[in-house]
């Protein structure tokens, strides 16, 4: 190269690095936000206990269902999203979705919002098949949905997707692929509930599960108008040590995770942060037991923590709640949602609606998805039935 | 949009090899600007083709939508030697290419597959130590005269204008089947000299 030429490669180069640089520096959205942690409501005379259970999904001779989530429409509605068909990981598995507004007394009949079929066409490769579907909302009432694809092999060739939908589930934007991971973007999967940020983004549990077994957070930032999506990952922990993290936040610095552990660990880990989830404590395994099934965690009004779980190392025959006190350290037992020999009762995943309310969707022994609501009333109430 | 239309440029590159590589088996050698103009529009065409609802090029980026843009340049660098004989990446940028590629695999893959805590892809999404690092690299090279230098300037640019499904400067930078190749390279460097 001769000297001009020389001159100009450095200059471009150089030109090259300042636009990430003044990104990174001087743009104005680069604030990565703390937790939001939603006011709990008001309402004025101490409620009554209150408990009440239903199914979403209908029962379907031959089909299974697995992995549900819930969350809170505009004006008090709610929208569910679960995956079903043949057996887990078919090809024929679709993501449904069942809606209830606020005055109805039923949910809608489920419809499906996406399948192998649709994921190939909106991100253009072949998908083999779906899974894990997460259902969230925004304040404005965006619905989210990230949802596992499949390309090649089995759960560990995992991607996550990301669509929308602005129109309570109606309509879907077209899907995004998310690259979480430089080795062939596979191994990523979602389960749990995200946490909201206060720069509007969320901060989403994923795992990741391909020679490693570990937890991780998805920052997620719908920019401007929710059209320019950006993200970045960051590690939990590392190695073959947990999956499937439950993130709750007590306030805009602190929360605590929970995990599902891996190998021969049949306790549930425990994690803490308190920079807003950019650093977490090294993972203590707690007395409860996990027989390798995921959980879920929701802060209650005054501090204390509610734990939806299956309270056995080995099988999910039963599902229960437990409250703690000293922020996730020591449990008590308040509830026993399901308990039949045999059966399956798994994967909760909680949210507290704006009127304060706790709703809980779980997998009824795979056959349909179960819907179970109290509030915060029932629980102390259970838990000073428990009590001595 | 852009990096869906970006996705078609290896397929059509790997394509454009392959028919080069079958003319030089049938014995023909497919030579000068016509004929590079019609095995790239041949290659293209093929690569448009629906299979089942999606282009065929399509079916290559389903298994891996993010081959790296030194991989790009290295095939499109031997495409282009088929050719015309210009050797766009001399033997001094390619064996740079094939150093740093592996390097960079060694440094990243083992970790970002959950060896440890720390995961070193976090450092592509957004101005880090990575990028940092990046430009010294490419200035010191730039120095040396050494044609790599013009790749990683590649990856920048291409980085910038988001030409990758990918968000994150690694995928850019490297990719498994890049570090594999990488070490057939240099494996076959290592033969090569022994034996001379």
């Amino acid at each position: 190269m001769n000297r001009r030429l020389l001159v100009i490669f450095f200059i471009a180069t150089l030109g090259l690095y300042a636009w990430p640089a003044y990104d990174r520096f001087l743009a104005r959205d680069r604030d990565p936000g703390t937790f939001v942690v939603g006011p709990i409501p008001a309402t004025g005379a101490p409620d009554s206990p209150f408990f009440q259970r239903e199914f979403i999904s209908p029962d379907v001779p031959d089909r299974i269902v697995h992995v549900g989530s819930i969350c809170e429409l505009p004006y008090g509605g709610l929208a569910a999203a679960w995956y079903g068909g043949t057996r887990e990981g078919a090809r024929d598995v679709s993501i449904f979705l069942s809606t209830r507004s606020a005055e109805a007394a039923a949910w809608s009949r489920p419809k499906v919002i996406m399948d192998r079929v649709l994921a190939s066409r909106d991100l253009s490769r072949y998908i083999k098949k779906v899974g894990n579907p997460v259902l969230f909302s925004n304040p404005q009432g965006r619905l989210y949905l990230i949802y596992v694809s499949i390309t090649v092999g089995g759960w560990s060739g995992s991607s996550l997707n990301l669509t929308w939908s602005d129109d309570h589930g109606q309509t879907w934007g077209r899907s995004r692929r998310l690259t979480l991971s430089p080795f062939f973007n596979i191994s990523e999967l979602v389960r749990n509930r995200p946490v909201s940020l206060s720069n509007h983004g969320f901060a989403v549990p994923i795992y990741h599960e391909c020679l490693g077994y570990f937890p991780e957070i998805l920052w997620l930032h719908p920019g401007a108008a929710g059209l320019k999506i950006r993200f970045a990952k960051t590690r939990m922990d590392g190695g073959a040590s947990f999956i499937q993290p439950a993130l709750a936040a007590l306030d805009p610095s602190n929360a605590i995770a929970f995990y599902r552990p891996c190998g021969d660990n049949r306790a549930i880990g425990r994690a803490v942060t308190r920079d807003a989830g950019l650093t977490w404590s090294e993972p203590q395994l707690l007395s409860l037991p996990n027989p390798d099934a995921a959980l879920d965690a929701l802060p209650l009004s005054d501090r204390r923590l509610l734990l939806a779980y299956n309270d056995s190392p080995v099988t999910r025959e039963n599902l229960c709640l437990a409250v703690s006190t000293d922020r996730g350290r020591e449990w008590s037992r308040v509830n026993t949602l399901e308990n039949e020999p045999e059966a399956e009762f798994s994967y909760p995943y909680m949210i507290r609606t704006r009127d304060g309310r706790i709703h809980v969707v779980y997998t009824w022994d795979r056959k349909r998805i179960a819907h179970v609501v109290f509030n915060e009333a029932w629980v102390t109430a259970q838990s000073e039935a428990k009590s001595p | 949009m852009t990096a869906w239309a970006f996705s078609f440029v290896f397929p059509v590159l790997l394509t454009t090899a392959l028919l080069q590589a079958i003319a030089a088996l049938c014995g023909r050698r497919v030579r000068g600007r016509m004929p590079a103009i019609a095995t790239a529009l041949l290659a293209t065409a093929i690569m448009f083709i629906p299979v089942r609802d999606l282009p065929f090029g399509r079916w290559i980026i389903s298994l891996n939508a993010n081959f790296s843009i030194p991989l790009t340049a290295v095939l499109f660098s031997g495409v282009v030697r088929g050719f015309f004989s210009i050797r766009l990446l001399d033997d001094k940028a390619l064996l740079t290419c094939w150093i740093f590629s592996l390097a960079a695999g060694l440094f990243l893959y083992p970790m970002a597959l959950g060896l440890g805590r720390w995961d070193p892809y976090g450092a592509g999404w957004g101005f880090s130590w990575l990028f940092v690092l990046l430009l010294g690299v490419t200035l010191v090279l730039l120095a040396m005269n050494n044609r790599f230098a013009v790749v990683l300037m590649g990856v920048m640019a291409a980085y910038n204008l988001g030409l990758l499904e990918s968000t994150n400067l690694w995928d850019y930078l490297v990719d498994p089947v890049l570090v594999v190749i990488s070490l057939i390279g240099l494996g076959w460097r290592i033969g090569v000299r022994r034996e001379a």
